[in-house]
C-alpha cells in the first residue's frame, strides 16, 4: 500500500435507492419460476374439478382415462385411502371422498406425459352425482333444517396450530354450519353507549377479491428412491410446510426438502396448504416420477382462495367533545366450504377495532359460517381492509355529527407513543399524530373537503371528492406460533465475500436485497460482496414465514445479529493484532480502519485470509436467531403480539361523474410511519403497488360469487387495475426510529393497501353527500348508490 | 377443441376462395378472437384452417371516388396511424382509439372485427354510423364474384353474420361522409379500452346553424347486434339542440335498445347510460 | 390427429425451421418447443400482457398467435431484446427504477416498451400509460415501470441527437 493512503469516510447504505439484486436476470427473462422449471422426466398432472356445487358423489369412473395413451395414473380418493385433511380446521381432504362441497372441489387427478395428455385424459373421467341443495349464503346456512357442511369428523387435527385461546383447533365434525366464532371485549360497552352523546351505527359489505399474482400456481414433486421427497413449492411458509407436508405423508419432517424457486406473486396466497400440492405429491409417489402440476388462469380463479368476504354491523359513539367512547362490532364470515386463513381475519380485524384511535370500550363478535362457496384464505391486510373500512366511515359520520372536522376528530383520538391499548398492545414508536397532520397537510385536505362539499348542489354532473383515513397493522411480527423468529448464518469466504443464508423468503417485495443490504451496513462491505441464500430448507435456518410484513423487521435483526457476531469477531482479532482496543476500530469501505480517523489498517480479505492460513486456522461463520419480544395473546386475545406497530394515513382526492357512476381517483397522498427507511426504491415500491391494489379492491376487482359459481374466472371481467388508471402518488416516509427495528425500521408490507378503500369511501360522500357502505365501487353499484337503487347491506340477526 | 385436419395459408384471393368453395373452413386472420374462443370451447374449428394474412388483396386502405376501401386485413393500429382515416372517418378512428390494447391493435383487424359480429363490436358502431358496406368474394362457379352488403343488414344475431361460409370478407367501404360531419364515439368503462362496451355509442351530425342534420346514431351492447337507432335519428334530423329535443331523443332511444343484463351491467344501468350519455355525447357533437 | 405444419421463420436473428401442431399458439411453440421460457404464460387469453413479443416488428399476445403463422415472419422475445443496446439500456433502466418486484410481467413490459420507444410512443406520460395498457401487474403499482421507461426514452432520444453512441 503507498504512503497517505485516503481514509475511508463513513458512508452509509441506509436511506439510499438501492435496485434489487434479482432485477437485472427477471428483466432478461432469465430468472426461471415454477412455471419454467423442467426437471428431467417429469410427468404432467392435471385436476378434475367437480362440475356441481353441492352433491354427492355416487361414482367415478376412469378407466377410460387410464387408457389413455401417455397417461400414467388416475388417481381418486380411494386410491389415496392415507390421506390426511389439510388447511387451518384439518376439514379439508385433497381428493374428495363422498362428497364436494364448492365447485372447485377436487375429485380426481391424472399424471401424463404432457399437459395436452393430462387435460384429454380429465375428459375422459366420468362422474355421477347425486346434486344436493346448495348453501351460498350464511342466512341459508343458518336456516333451520339447513344442509350440513361438514357434519363428519376428520383427522385428529395434529401439526403446527394455532396458539389461539389456549384450545388447539382440532376437527371433529360440525353440527352446524358455524366453522369458527370469535369474541373480544374490552370495557364495558353499554356503559359506554350509556355515556355518549353521539351514536352511529351501519352495516357494511365487503366483497369477494383475489389475489391474481401474475405467476399461476404451481408445482414440483419428486421423490428419490429412499423415499425423501423434494418439493419445488412457491410456499411463503417453508418451514410451517414442511412439518404439515411430513404429517400429511406420514413421514420424518426432516426427509422432506422444499426449494422455493422466485415466485410470481404471493401477496399471502401462500400461506397455506391447498390440495394440489398434496395431490402433485401423491402422483409422484404413485409414479415414482417427478410430477408437475400448473393451473391455467382459469383454474387460478375458481381454485385459489380469496379474501375474506365480510357482512360488518358496526355500532359506535363518542362524546360531544370528539372523545370515542365505544365500538361494537358484529361480523359474519362466508366461510366457503373448507377452513383456510380467511376465518382467522377477525385476530387482525380485533386490533383495528379496538386500538384504530383510542376507544375505551370494545365488543367484537364474529361468526366464521359454512357454504358452498369458494373459501377466503390470507391476503395483505388480512381483514384489516375490512375493518378499516368500517371504522373510518364511522370517524367520518361521529366528526360529522360532533360538528368537528375529520382531521382534529381523528387527532383527538389518535395515540401517542408510549401508550398501552386496553387490548394490550405496547406502541412504543408512534407517528400516528404524524401521519395524520403529514398526509392532511400536503393534500390540503380541510379546504379542499370544504370546497367539495359546498358544489353538493352545483348542475356539473362531474364532482371531486377528498377522504382520510388512517390504518394500524403490525409492524414487528406478530406472535401466533410458537416462535416468530428468524435464523440466519452468516459465512465470510477469503476474499471478503458474504454469503448471507435466511431463512426468510423472498417474494419479490425485496427482502433479499434489503437483508443484504443491513448486513453490508454492519460490515462496512458494497452489496455486490453478498451472495443471499434463501430458498432451500436443507440449508436455511428456521423461520416462520413470510406473512405479517414481518420480513424486514424480524429477518433484518436476524441478519444485524449475525454480521455483529461477525464483526466482533473479526474487530476482536484486529484488536489483538494492533493492540488497539475493540472499539477504537471499525470495518468501513472493505477495510478494517481506525474509527475516528478512518485510516486504513488491513484490508479485509487480505486480514480474513491471514485468519485462514495462520495458526489461528480460523473461518469466520456467525449464526443468528431473533425472536422478537413481543407476547402470545392470551385466552382473551390480549397480549402485545408484536414488537412494533405501524400507522400510515391515506388522502384519496377522487372524481365521480354522477351520471355513469365512474369514480376516478386522482391523487393518494399518503403518510407512513414505517421507523426508518432502509431501501428507499424498496419502500416506495411496496408503498405505490399496496396503493393500486387498495385502489383495485375500492373501485375495480370484484369476484363475482353467484350461487356458487365464480362468474368471471378471467382477466376480461375481474379488472385488475391498468396503467392508465392510476393516481398520482405523494408518498411521505415518518421516520420514527423504533427502538427494537433493524435500523430502526418497521414493516410495511401490508400497509398502503388496508385504508384506501376507506379513504375513497369518505371521498365520495364528499363529493355527493352519499355514503356508500358496500364494496365495491363500481360505476354501476355507484350509480344505483346516487340514484336510489342499490341493494343496501343488510343485517340479519339470526345470523 | 376440435381437431384440424388441415391447415393452409393461400397467397392470392382466388385461392382462398376456391379453398373456402370447397367448405368446412374457418378463416383466421389476427387470431385475436378465434385463438381465445377456440380455447374456451365457445367456437370450433372446422377441418380446414384458411390464413389469409398472406392474401395481399385484403389489405390496403385507399379513397376509390366518394368511398373509403379498408381491406379486410387492415389491423387496428393501421386505422389509427392513418391520416386519412383520422381526417374523413374520424368517428371510426375514434373507436380504435378505444379498442383493447396496443398488442391486440397490431394483430387485430378490422375484418375479424366485422365477421366476429360481437354486439360489443367496437370498430362495428362506427362503421355502421358511417353507412359502411361488406364485400364479399365467393366462387361458387369456378369464377370470382363480389357482393356488397350494407352493415344494416349484415348483423344478424350475437356472433352471427349474413356471410355465407364459402365468402370471405374482403374489405369494408364506406362512403364519405358529408363536408362538416363530426362525430363522437363514447365507450363505457373505466379504462380507456380493455373493457367490453357496456354501451357504446356513435353520433355523427352535421351542423346546419343551429340545426343538426345527417343524423347517424349508432348503439353497441344494447341489442343483439350493433344497432342503428332510425327513430331517434329522426327525431334529431333537422332540430336544434335544445332541452327539450334532448329529452325526446333520449326518450326514443330507450326504446330503440333492447339491453340485457349480464354480468357486466343490468338492463336497467345500460338504459340510464344511454339515456344519460347520449345526451352527454350530443352536446358534445353540437360543440365541435 | 391434428394437422402438423412446416414453417420456416426468424427468432431473435436465428433462421428457425420446426414442424408445429396447427393448432399450437406462438406462446406454446416458444416455452415448450424451444425452450425460451422468458415469454409467460399469465392468462392464454391475450389481457393480461405477459406473452408479448415482437411480430415482424410490433408487438402481439404470443398466447393469441397461432405458431403458424409465424412462417416466413422475424420473432423478437425477451431473450433477443436484451441482447441490443436499447434493450440494455431499457434493462438497466427497469433495474435502476425499482420496476422490478416479483419480475413475472416483467419481459412482457420490456418488449412492449422496447416497441414503444422504437416507435416514439414514449414521449410523455401519457402516451407511456397508453402503450402498456395492455400489460398487467399486480406487484409495483406501474409507477416505477413507467418512470424506467420514460427514462429509457430520454436515453433513447439523446443517443440519436448526438449521433451514434
Amino acid at each position: 500500500m503507498g504512503a497517505a493512503e485516503k481514509p475511508v469516510a463513513k458512508d452509509t447504505l441506509i436511506g439510499k435507492r438501492i435496485p434489487k439484486l434479482d432485477a437485472p436476470d427477471k428483466a432478461s427473462g432469465k430468472t426461471r419460476y415454477i412455471q419454467d422449471l423442467e426437471v428431467p422426466g417429469a410427468l404432467h398432472a392435471k385436476i378434475l374439478r367437480s362440475a356441481q356445487v353441492h352433491a354427492r358423489i355416487v361414482s367415478i369412473d376412469t378407466r377410460a382415462a387410464r387408457a389413455l395413451p401417455g397417461v400414467h395414473a388416475v388417481i381418486t380418493a380411494a386410491d389415496v385411502p392415507w390421506q390426511r385433511p389439510i388447511g387451518v380446521a384439518k376439514d379439508h381432504l385433497p381428493l374428495k371422498t363422498d362428497r364436494v362441497r364448492s365447485l372447485r372441489d377436487e375429485i380426481a387427478a391424472v399424471a401424463a406425459d404432457s399437459e395436452a395428455i393430462a387435460e384429454a385424459a380429465l375428459k375422459l373421467i366420468r362422474v355421477e352425482y347425486e346434486p344436493l341443495p346448495v348453501v351460498v349464503t350464511p342466512e341459508q346456512a343458518l336456516a333451520p333444517g339447513a344442509p350440513l357442511i361438514h357434519p363428519e369428523p376428520r383427522g385428529t387435527g395434529e401439526g403446527p396450530q394455532l396458539k389461539t385461546s389456549g384450545a388447539s383447533v382440532a376437527f371433529a365434525g360440525k353440527p352446524d354450519n358455524i366453522a369458527m366464532t370469535f369474541e373480544y371485549a374490552q370495557g364495558d360497552v353499554a356503559q359506554g353507549e350509556a355515556e355518549s352523546d353521539v351514536v352511529v351505527e351501519d352495516v357494511f359489505r365487503l366483497h369477494y377479491v383475489t389475489h391474481c399474482c401474475m405467476g399461476v400456481s404451481g408445482v414440483i414433486a419428486e421423490f428419490d428412491s429412499s423415499g425423501n421427497l423434494l418439493l419445488y413449492s412457491n410456499t411463503q411458509v417453508p418451514f410451517l410446510h414442511k412439518r404439515e407436508f411430513a404429517e400429511l405423508l406420514d413421514i420424518d419432517p426432516g426427509r422432506i426438502r422444499i426449494i422455493q424457486p422466485p415466485i410470481g406473486g404471493g401477496f399471502g396466497s401462500k400461506l397455506d396448504i391447498y390440495p394440489f400440492e398434496p395431490i402433485a405429491i401423491f402422483l409422484a409417489r404413485i409414479t415414482r416420477r417427478p410430477v408437475k402440476l400448473v393451473f391455467t388462469r382459469e383454474e387460478e380463479f375458481i381454485a385459489s382462495p380469496t379474501r375474506q368476504p365480510v357482512l360488518l354491523k358496526l355500532r359506535s359513539g363518542c362524546h360531544k367533545d370528539g372523545t370515542l367512547t365505544f365500538r361494537t362490532v358484529e361480523t359474519v364470515h362466508d366461510n366457503g366450504a373448507y377452513t383456510s386463513w380467511g376465518a382467522t381475519t377477525p385476530f387482525v380485524m380485533m386490533q383495528t377495532i379496538s386500538s384504530l384511535y383510542r376507544v375505551p370500550h370494545c365488543k367484537y363478535h364474529t361468526k366464521a359460517i359454512y357454504t358452498n362457496n369458494p373459501y377466503a384464505g390470507s391476503f395483505r391486510g388480512y381483514g384489516n381492509l375490512q375493518a378499516t373500512f368500517a371504522v373510518e366511515a364511522h370517524m367520518d359520520k361521529l366528526a360529522e355529527a360532533v360538528g368537528m372536522d375529520g382531521l382534529a376528530f381523528r387527532l383527538k383520538n389518535a395515540q401517542d407513543p408510549g401508550e398501552v391499548t386496553p387490548q394490550g398492545m405496547h406502541f412504543n414508536s408512534c407517528g400516528f399524530k404524524e401521519c395524520l397532520r403529514t398526509a392532511a397537510g400536503r393534500s390540503d385536505f380541510l379546504r379542499k373537503q370544504a370546497e367539495n362539499r359546498a358544489r353538493w348542489n352545483d348542475t356539473d354532473p362531474i364532482k371531486r371528492g377528498i377522504g382520510i383515513a388512517s390504518m394500524l397493522h403490525v409492524g414487528g411480527g406478530a406472535k401466533i406460533y410458537p416462535s416468530d423468529g428468524c435464523g440466519t448464518i452468516l459465512k465470510i469466504d477469503d476474499f471478503a465475500h458474504l454469503t448471507l443464508i435466511t431463512g426468510a423468503s423472498e417474494i419479490g417485495q425485496g427482502s433479499e436485497t434489503v437483508l443484504a443490504q443491513l448486513v453490508c451496513e454492519e460490515l462496512g462491505l458494497p452489496l455486490s460482496a453478498v451472495t443471499v441464500v434463501n430458498n432451500d430448507t436443507d440449508i436455511t435456518p428456521w423461520d416462520v414465514g413470510v406473512h405479517a410484513s414481518r420480513t424486514t423487521f424480524i429477518a433484518g435483526n436476524s441478519a444485524i445479529g449475525a454480521a455483529r457476531k461477525a464483526r466482533a469477531k473479526i474487530l476482536g482479532a484486529a484488536a489483538a493484532k494492533t493492540g488497539l482496543a475493540e472499539d477504537a476500530l471499525e470495518l468501513r469501505g472493505g477495510y478494517i480502519v481506525r474509527r475516528d480517523s478512518g485510516e486504513k489498517l488491513f484490508e479485509l480479505g487480505k486480514f480474513l485470509r491471514g485468519l485462514h492460513f495462520s495458526d489461528r486456522a480460523e473461518l469466520v461463520m456467525t449464526t443468528f436467531y431473533y425472536e422478537p419480544p413481543s407476547h402470545h395473546q392470551d385466552r382473551q386475545f390480549k397480549g402485545d403480539v408484536s414488537a412494533a406497530y405501524a400507522w400510515a394515513t391515506q388522502v384519496c382526492e377522487i372524481e365521480v361523474d354522477t351520471q355513469t357512476g365512474i369514480v376516478r381517483l386522482l391523487k393518494v397522498t399518503g403518510a407512513h410511519d414505517v421507523g426508518r427507511v432502509l431501501n428507499r426504491l424498496g419502500i416506495e415500491g411496496q408503498i405505490e403497488g399496496g396503493i393500486v391494489m387498495g385502489q383495485g379492491y375500492a373501485l375495480t376487482e370484484n369476484l363475482m360469487v353467484e350461487n356458487g359459481v365464480v362468474r368471471n374466472p378471467n382477466f376480461r371481467d375481474y379488472k385488475l387495475v391498468t396503467a392508465p388508471e392510476i393516481p398520482e402518488m405523494d408518498v411521505s416516509f415518518i421516520e420514527t426510529m423504533d427502538g427494537e427495528g433493524p435500523q430502526g425500521a418497521k414493516g410495511v408490507g401490508e400497509a398502503p393497501a388496508i385504508c384506501i378503500a376507506a379513504a375513497v369511501a369518505n371521498a365520495i360522500f364528499n363529493a355527493t353527500g352519499v355514503r356508500i357502505t358496500a364494496l365495491p365501487f363500481t360505476p354501476e353499484n355507484v350509480y344505483r348508490a346516487l340514484h336510489g337503487a342499490a341493494q343496501l347491506p343488510v343485517w340479519n340477526d339470526a345470523a | 377443441m376440435a381437431d384440424i385436419k388441415r391447415y393452409t395459408a393461400p397467397t392470392t384471393l382466388e385461392e382462398a376462395a376456391g379453398i373456402l368453395r370447397a367448405g368446412n373452413v374457418t378463416v383466421l386472420a389476427g387470431g385475436t378472437d378465434l385463438m381465445p374462443q377456440t380455447r374456451a370451447g365457445r367456437l370450433q374449428f372446422q377441418p380446414v384452417l384458411m390464413n389469409v394474412r398472406r392474401v395481399p388483396e385484403l389489405g390496403g386502405i385507399a379513397e376509390q371516388g366518394t368511398a373509403m376501401r379498408i381491406g379486410a386485413l387492415v389491423t387496428i393500429t393501421e386505422l389509427l396511424e392513418s391520416a386519412l382515416v383520422r381526417e374523413r372517418l374520424n368517428l371510426l378512428w375514434q373507436a380504435c382509439d378505444h379498442f383493447a390494447s396496443d398488442q391486440i391493435r397490431n394483430a387485430a383487424t378490422v375484418g375479424g372485427n366485422v365477421c366476429n359480429a360481437s354486439p360489443a363490436g367496437d370498430t362495428l358502431v362506427p362503421l355502421l354510423a358511417l353507412n359502411a358496406r361488406a364485400v364479399l368474394a365467393s366462387k361458387p362457379n369456378g369464377a370470382l364474384q363480389l357482393r356488397c352488403v350494407p352493415l344494416t343488414g349484415f348483423f344478424l344475431g350475437p356472433g352471427r353474420s349474413c356471410r355465407a361460409p364459402t365468402e370471405l370478407l374482403t374489405a369494408i367501404e364506406v362512403p364519405l361522409p358529408p363536408a362538416g360531419f363530426r362525430g363522437e364515439f363514447y365507450k363505457h368503462g373505466t379504462r380507456p379500452g380493455l373493457d367490453i362496451a357496456a354501451i357504446a355509442i356513435a353520433l355523427g351530425a352535421r351542423r346546419d346553424g343551429p340545426l343538426l342534420r345527417d343524423v347517424r346514431l349508432a348503439f353497441g351492447a344494447v341489442a343483439p347486434t350493433p344497432i342503428r337507432a332510425p327513430r331517434t335519428e329522426a327525431a334529431l334530423e333537422g332540430r336544434p339542440l335544445d332541452a327539450a329535443t334532448l329529452e325526446t331523443a333520449a326518450g326514443i332511444a330507450l326504446e330503440e335498445v333492447h339491453p340485457i343484463s349480464d354480468l357486466r351491467a343490468s338492463d336497467w344501468y345500460r338504459r340510464e347510460l344511454i339515456h344519460n350519455m347520449l345526451k352527454r355525447v350530443l352536446t358534445h357533437v353540437c360543440q365541435l | 390427429m391434428s394437422a402438423s405444419c412446416d414453417i420456416a421463420f426468424a427468432l431473435n436473428g436465428v433462421k428457425r425451421e420446426l414442424t408445429v401442431p396447427a393448432g399450437m399458439s406462438a406462446l406454446e411453440m416458444l416455452r415448450e418447443r424451444l425452450g425460451l421460457t422468458g415469454t409467460k404464460y399469465g392468462c392464454g387469453e391475450g389481457e393480461c400482457g405477459s406473452c408479448t413479443i415482437l411480430v415482424d416488428g410490433a408487438t402481439v399476445n404470443s398466447c393469441l398467435m397461432f405458431a403458424a403463422d409465424c412462417d416466413g415472419r422475424e420473432l423478437v422475445t425477451i431473450e433477443g431484446v436484451v441482447t441490443r443496446q436499447a434493450g440494455e439500456r431499457l434493462r438497466d433502466a427497469f433495474v435502476a427504477s425499482g420496476a422490478v418486484q416479483c419480475g413475472f410481467c416483467t419481459p412482457g413490459l420490456m418488449v412492449q416498451a422496447s416497441h414503444l420507444i422504437e416507435r416514439d410512443h414514449a414521449r410523455d406520460e401519457a402516451a407511456i400509460r397508453r402503450g402498456i395498457e395492455g400489460n398487467l401487474c399486480r406487484c409495483t403499482g406501474y409507477r416505477k415501470i413507467i418512470e424506467a421507461i420514460a427514462a429509457a426514452a430520454d436515453a433513447a432520444t439523446q443517443g440519436t441527437e448526438h449521433g451514434r453512441r
